[in-house]
């Protein structure tokens, strides 16, 4: 009897292979290159654009003058702002007008009494004009509130001096919105390409073992499951290396430049996101193996890729459109627990806040099962059809029938 | 430790087509055992059902006393008639693994791996990959790897396809002293005269049953007997058709060759060859594998 140290000493050894020559093909090399720059470049390129858009200074014009305590105000809220701003005084407020509307400034405060603007803004819309505006309107109007009040030089310090009171909530509202948007989409973008890239290796590299007929000398010595798993686990270390290398770097690098990828929900956002890598590709891995033993060509390869990758796409690219929308559908919520989707569904409903420990701990629970059920059917067919040579197998011959 | 290895009644059927029909054979430690049949006769079907690569309708596979493991297959050496190795692995890599995947620890496999491609004169090709090297150099190298682990006992579908007269007499040579190391050899080839010289004893199935087995030297002298005779200025064999019971199987060139039936005695024959003139030569003749080959498989 082979033992059970033996057995996995021999999966070992099929698994130390299948890593170490992944690693060192060109294909990972060119492949964590290019992840590797993408991630980059979505947390280095909105900063640079971000400082770059914030450097021109808010040109503000004043008509009238400014109290000593209205300038003050008007200064903290740009500070509060994050604005810088130039002050421009006009004679009258026609002469004011004239140069918002010319935008040779960007707004006016009249008299302290009120502000004016080009066009209509919203509290969100996100530009530094607005923010600022806002800003000014607020400190202005309590400016004016403390005058009228009269209060004492001690009472404004006090004023000034204020915290705002805990806030409480009663019930737990999910945010409409994620807390990072960024970090998902860049989680998703990554895990799409790492999966599909690992996905197609496990489908073309069962189907050269088959074609090279070398699978034949190692099932002479391994049996399927351990050929099977030791592959898989080989190809599965190779993707967690190269997410291991794109977290550090991302993380790396986000930290350096300061992005605002490290806050928020992003240490969540990202920790599902590895985890739904290693779930998605330890239940598809099976499902592309099993594929790959039917074929034995690259033209048959591309025939079952696409019934293959649908899922995939589906999954992907409405978990995306519910980051770029920022709210979950009933159809995103339904994807989230089918295992073939649920890898991209599901770190997106983290990302927006639109999922419970329990409902994410159930999805990973049903991938969990499916992923062993499907290691056996996967084990099954790979044993009958990887020795079928002659041309493409399919699925219903082997499911019922002998082993070749 | 050597043991037989025993196929007994194997039943293999792919729809409607009887790929094994009860076959049965056995290859005893230290022979090599020529393993013949037509194409399609189920000669891979039977090898692969020794490394437990197909299922079995019924029958089965021993080695030494009990029913063949996975572990004792772990111990065996296979090289399948579809050539099958990493084309991009670096050749002594390959050879190394399959070594450690029969069990030998890293330090055996790699010592092993030196030694066999040494032997097999590959060891300048070492580091080359597979998909590099020559047809003849790959077969060498499958045969390396069939080899490293030291087997006990070897399957070998086609060893000698494909292989310059230098690359078999190599092969030849090293299969010689495994068999006399006492590992069985069990080796399938359409190559018929190099079985007759390489084999001790030969099996020949034919639509997955056996039809034929026994040494090499007993097939070839087994049926009627055969005669070749020459006689100096007689071009024809009128002078052996009036013998009765003698059949003139081939004449030309001054020579004949004769089969006797079971009633004429040689002596009688030879008496009449010299009446017809002086003799030249007069010798029995010993029958071909090929043509054991083909008339059990006619």
């Amino acid at each position: 009897m082979t033992s059970n140290r033996e057995l996995r000493r021999a999966t070992s050894l099929v698994a130390a292979r299948e890593f170490r020559q992944r690693v060192r093909g060109k294909a990972f090399r060119v492949a964590t290159v290019l992840v590797l720059l993408g991630v980059a470049a979505a947390i280095v390129i909105p900063k640079l654009a971000n400082r770059h858009s914030s450097s021109p200074p808010q040109k503000v014009g004043v008509v009238g003058s400014l109290t000593s305590a209205q300038r003050s105000a008007v200064d903290r809220a740009a500070q509060d702002a994050g604005v810088r701003m130039s002050l421009q005084s006009f004679d009258n407020r026609t002469r004011a007008v004239s140069a918002v509307r010319a935008g040779r400034v960007d707004l006016v405060i009249d008299e302290a009494t009120s502000v004016i603007v080009a066009t209509t803004i919203s509290r969100d819309d996100g530009s530094d004009t607005s923010d600022l505006a806002y800003g000014v309107a607020g400190a202005l109007g309590t400016q004016a509130a403390i005058t009228r009040a009269r209060l004492s030089t001690a009472q404004i310090s006090e004023l000034y001096a204020s915290h705002p009171v805990p806030i409480q909530a009663l019930h737990h509202e999910h945010h409409s919105r994620p807390v990072n948007q960024a970090a998902s989409t860049i989680g998703l973008i990554a895990l799409f390409i790492m999966l599909s890239q690992y996905l197609t290796w496990t489908l073309v590299g069962v189907m050269e073992e088959k074609s090279s007929r070398v699978v034949e000398v190692l099932l002479a010595t391994l049996r399927p499951v351990q050929l099977l798993t030791g592959k898989l686990i080989g190809i599965g270390l190779t993707v967690f290396l190269q997410a291991a290398m794109v977290a550090v770097v991302g993380l790396v690098l986000a930290g350096t430049v300061g992005s605002d990828v490290l806050h928020g929900a992003s240490p969540l956002v990202l920790g599902s996101t590895l985890l739904w890598l290693f779930l998605g590709y330890a239940f598809l891995s099976w499902v592309y193996a099993a594929a790959g033993s039917l074929v034995e060509r690259q033209d048959q390869v591309q025939s079952l890729a696409i019934p293959l990758v649908i899922p995939l796409v589906v999954g992907y690219v409405s978990a995306l459109s519910a980051i770029g929308s920022g709210s979950a559908s009933l159809f995103v919520k339904v994807l989230a627990y089918l295992p073939p989707t649920a890898p991209f569904a599901m770190p997106a409903l983290v990302g927006l806040r639109a999922v419970t420990w329990w409902q994410f701990a159930l999805s990973a629970l049903i991938t969990l099962v499916a992923t062993v059920a499907t290691a056996r059917l996967a084990a099954t067919v790979y044993r009958r059809a990887v020795l079928r040579t002659g041309g493409r197998v399919r699925l219903r011959e082997v499911l019922g029938a002998r082993a070749n | 430790m050597t043991a037989t290895l025993q196929v007994d009644g194997l039943v293999r059927r792919f729809g409607k087509v009887h790929a094994l029909d009860g076959l049965s054979f056995a290859v005893p430690a230290g022979e090599l055992v020529g393993f013949l049949g037509p194409n399609g006769a189920g000669k891979t079907t039977t090898m692969r059902a020794v490394f437990g690569l197909t299922d079995l309708e019924a029958g089965v596979i021993t080695w030494g006393s009990g029913p063949i493991d996975a572990a004792q297959r772990r111990r065996f050496g296979y090289m399948p008639e579809e050539r099958g190795l990493y084309p991009a692995m670096p050749l002594a890599e390959q050879v190394e693994y399959f070594g450690r995947l029969h069990g030998m620890s890293a330090h055996d496999a790699h010592a092993a791996t030196a030694k066999w491609i040494e032997r097999l004169d590959l060891a300048q090709r070492a580091d080359a990959k597979i998909e590099a090297l020559s047809h003849g150099n790959q077969q060498r190298a499958q045969l390396a790897a069939a080899l490293v682990h030291d087997p006990e006992f070897l399957i070998l579908d086609e060893p000698l396809a494909g292989l310059d007269p230098g690359g078999i007499d190599a092969v030849m040579e090293v299969l010689r002293e495994r068999v006399r190391a006492g590992c069985g050899v069990l080796l399938s080839s359409h190559q018929l005269d190099l079985v007759e010289d390489l084999c001790e004893s030969v099996v020949i199935i034919d639509h997955g049953h056996l039809v034929v087995s026994g040494s090499v030297d007993e097939l070839a002298t087994s049926g009627p007997e055969q005669l070749r005779v020459r006689i100096d200025d007689v071009n024809d064999a009128a002078w052996a058709r009036a013998i009765p019971g003698v059949t003139v199987l081939d004449a030309g060139g001054g020579a004949v060759r004769l089969q006797l039936d079971d009633s004429v005695d040689r002596n009688d024959v030879l008496r009449a060859a010299m009446s017809a003139g002086d003799v030249h030569e007069f010798g029995l003749v010993r029958r071909r594998l090929s043509e054991v080959f083909r008339e059990a498989t006619a």
